[in-house]
C-alpha cells in the first residue's frame, strides 16, 4: 500500500512538471516507475491491490474509447477513414513485423510489437493538435479520423489475439451474445439510462462504475476477452448519452490510468537482457515509419506530400495503447521494448508536433521557387 | 455565408464559416470546456488563433450580437423587434463611498431618472427586486434596467450623487 502512495506521489509531481512543460505525462509516469521498481532503487513493487488499480486503469482506458466510438458516424466518414488509415495500417504493421522479426523474436511476439508500434497515441495527438492550435488544419480532421481508424483495428486485433486456441466458432457466439446483451440494454433501459445519469447524487457514477467492472468480470467468467467486452459497452452505452458516462467515468480513468502507467514502469526488468541498441532502432524506425505513411496520406488525401509533414508530425508518439498491449500480451523483453519505443516517440513526437509547421514551411521554401519555373497556375 | 458543423471524435464540436468576402471563421467547443477560435484571412495559409474560457467566448458572444460592453461595467439591450422595436437596457454599477447608507427611497431613483434597480450583488449573495427600504454599500454591483435616456440620467444624477 505504501508502494501506491509513494508512486501516485511521483506522479503528482511528474504531471505538474509536464502539465508546466506543455509535454506529455505518459513517457514520464513510465520512467518514474523504472526509477522506483526492480530496475531502479527498487523501492516499490506490485502486490494485488497495485495490480488491481493497474487493470481498472486499462479497463477505464478502453471504455473510455469505446464511449468515443460512434458507428454512425464512422460511417458516414467511410472514405476519409479509409484511405489514411488503409495506408497507417499497412506501412506501420508491415514495417514494425519485419523490424522486430528481424531481431529474433517469434512470429506472436513480432506481431504484438507491430501492433505497438503501428498505433500511435490518440491523447497525445488530440492534447498536441488542441494546444498547439493546429484544430483549424485540413490534415488535422485527417490525423482525428486516422486515431478513429486505429481504435477499430485495436479492437480487431485485441479479438484474433485473444480468441488463441479456443474453439473460434463458440469463442465467436459467446461475444455475440455478450454484445447483444449489451446493446439490448443500452436500447431498451435508454429512457432509464439518461434518467439516473441526470441525476445529483452519488448513483451515476456508482452505474457507470457498476457496469465496468460487471462486463469485465462476466466477460473474464465467459471467457471472452475483457478488454474488448468493455470497449463494446462503451460503444453500446454511447447511444445513450455519451458526454455523461466521459463525465463521470473520466475521474476513475485519471487516477487509475496513471497507477497502470507508473506500474508497468516499475515491472519492467532491465537486468533480462534487454538490447538498448535494437530498442534504439526500432524506436527511431518507428519515427521513420510514420513518416513514410504519413507523406503517403498527405499526397492521396491533400495532394500534397507536404501535408504529410503535418500529419506525421503529430501521430509520432505512441503511448496509452501501446503500453496496453504491451501489458496484455508482451512477454518481459516486448513489454521493454515497447516501453523503450513509447519513451523515445513520444518525446520526439512532442517537438515535431510543436514545429512540424515550422518544418513543413520551411521545406516548401525551396520547392516553391523550383515549382515555379514549371508551373504559373497556382 | 455557409455554416458547417462537424463533431470531431475526442476532440469536440466543429463549427466553420465562410464570409461572403471569402475569410474563414472557424470555432471549437473542445472537450476540455476550452473555446478555440480560428480565423483565415483570403488568400493566406497560416490561420490565427485565440483559446477562451467558455466565460470570455460568452462575453465575445455579446460583443458580436451587438450589445455594448462598457470598460468597467457592462451592459445589455434588448431588443423586442415584435413590439414596435421595443428596446431595454440593462446595466450593471458598482456604488460609488457617496451614496453608501442611503436606501432606494433615499435616493428616489425611479421617480427622478425612471430606472429600476433590478438586482443587487453584495460579495457572493444577490438580492432580486431588492425592497424601497433597501441600504446600499460601498461596492455593491447593482443591475438597473430602463431606457438609454433614462440610464443616462441615473449616471449623473445619481451615481455621482
Amino acid at each position: 500500500m505504501e508502494g501506491i502512495v509513494l508512486a501516485l506521489f511521483l506522479c503528482l509531481i511528474l504531471a505538474l512538471v509536464t502539465k508546466y512543460l506543455s509535454i506529455p505525462p505518459i513517457p514520464f509516469y513510465i520512467i518514474g516507475g523504472v526509477l522506483l521498481g526492480k530496475s531502479g532503487f527498487a523501492l516499490v513493487t506490485s502486490d494485488e491491490i497495485s495490480r488491481f488499480f493497474a487493470q481498472m486503469g486499462l479497463i477505464f482506458l478502453l471504455f473510455f474509447m469505446g464511449l468515443g466510438l460512434k458507428l454512425e458516424r464512422i460511417a458516414a466518414n467511410r472514405s476519409a477513414v479509409l484511405t489514411s488509415g488503409i495506408i497507417d495500417l499497412n506501412i506501420n504493421m508491415l514495417i514494425g513485423f519485419v523490424a522486430a522479426y528481424m531481431f529474433g523474436f517469434s512470429i506472436i511476439e513480432s506481431l504484438v510489437i507491430a501492433s505497438a508500434f503501428y498505433i500511435s497515441s490518440t491523447a497525445m495527438t488530440i492534447t498536441s493538435l488542441v494546444e498547439n492550435r493546429k484544430l483549424m488544419m485540413r490534415e488535422a480532421e485527417t490525423v482525428i479520423w486516422l486515431m478513429v481508424f486505429e481504435d477499430l483495428v485495436l479492437i480487431l486485433f485485441l479479438a484474433i489475439i485473444s480468441a488463441g486456441d479456443q474453439n473460434p466458432l463458440l469463442f465467436l457466439l459467446k461475444i455475440a451474445g455478450v454484445l447483444a446483451i449489451l446493446y439490448a440494454v443500452a436500447h431498451y433501459g435508454k429512457e432509464f439510462l439518461i434518467n439516473l445519469l441526470d441525476r445529483s447524487d452519488e448513483l451515476p457514477i456508482l452505474f457507470t462504475f457498476g457496469a465496468v467492472l460487471t462486463t469485465a468480470s462476466f466477460s473474464m467468467y465467459l471467457g471472452v476477452p475483457e478488454t474488448m467486452m468493455v470497449i463494446a459497452l462503451g460503444a453500446a452505452l454511447a447511444t445513450t448519452d455519451p458526454d455523461a458516462f466521459e463525465q463521470h467515468a473520466r475521474p476513475f480513468k485519471d487516477v487509475f490510468l496513471v497507477v497502470f502507467f507508473v506500474f508497468f514502469g516499475i515491472t519492467i526488468n532491465l537486468a533480462s537482457g534487454v538490447n538498448m541498441v535494437m530498442i534504439l532502432f526500432i524506436s527511431l524506425l518507428a519515427v521513420v515509419s510514420k513518416f513514410i505513411s504519413g507523406i503517403l496520406t498527405g499526397i492521396f488525401i491533400h495532394e500534397s506530400a507536404l501535408a504529410g509533414i503535418e500529419i506525421w508530425g503529430n501521430t509520432i508518439g505512441r503511448g496509452e495503447f501501446s503500453i496496453a498491449i504491451a501489458a496484455l500480451y508482451g512477454s518481459p523483453l516486448v513489454a521493454t521494448t515497447i516501453a523503450g519505443m513509447v519513451i523515445v516517440t513520444s518525446i520526439i513526437g512532442a517537438f515535431t508536433a510543436k514545429y512540424c509547421t515550422g518544418m513543413r514551411k520551411w521545406m516548401a521554401a525551396p520547392w516553391r521557387r523550383k515549382s515555379s519555373y514549371h508551373s504559373h497556375s497556382r | 455565408m455557409v455554416l458547417r458543423s462537424v463533431n470531431l471524435p475526442g476532440v469536440g464540436t466543429k463549427y466553420e464559416f465562410e464570409t461572403d468576402k471569402g475569410d474563414i471563421v472557424a470555432i471549437f467547443f473542445t472537450k476540455t470546456g476550452t473555446i478555440q477560435m480560428y480565423t483565415l484571412q483570403q488568400g493566406c495559409n497560416t490561420p490565427s488563433a485565440a483559446e477562451m474560457s467558455p466565460m470570455e467566448a460568452r462575453r465575445l458572444g455579446n460583443i458580436l450580437t451587438g450589445a455594448i460592453i462598457e470598460a468597467e461595467a457592462e451592459s445589455v439591450e434588448i431588443a423586442f423587434s415584435a413590439l414596435a422595436d421595443l428596446r431595454i437596457t440593462i446595466h450593471t454599477y458598482l456604488i460609488p463611498k457617496e451614496i453608501t447608507g442611503k436606501t432606494i427611497e433615499d435616493l428616489q431613483i425611479r421617480s427622478k431618472t425612471g430606472v429600476t434597480v433590478i438586482a443587487v450583488s453584495r460579495k457572493d449573495k444577490n438580492i432580486i427586486n431588492p425592497p424601497p427600504s433597501f441600504v446600499f454599500e460601498t461596492n455593491d454591483a447593482v443591475v438597473v434596467i430602463g431606457e438609454t435616456d433614462q440610464l443616462k440620467r441615473f449616471e449623473r444624477e445619481v451615481m455621482v450623487d
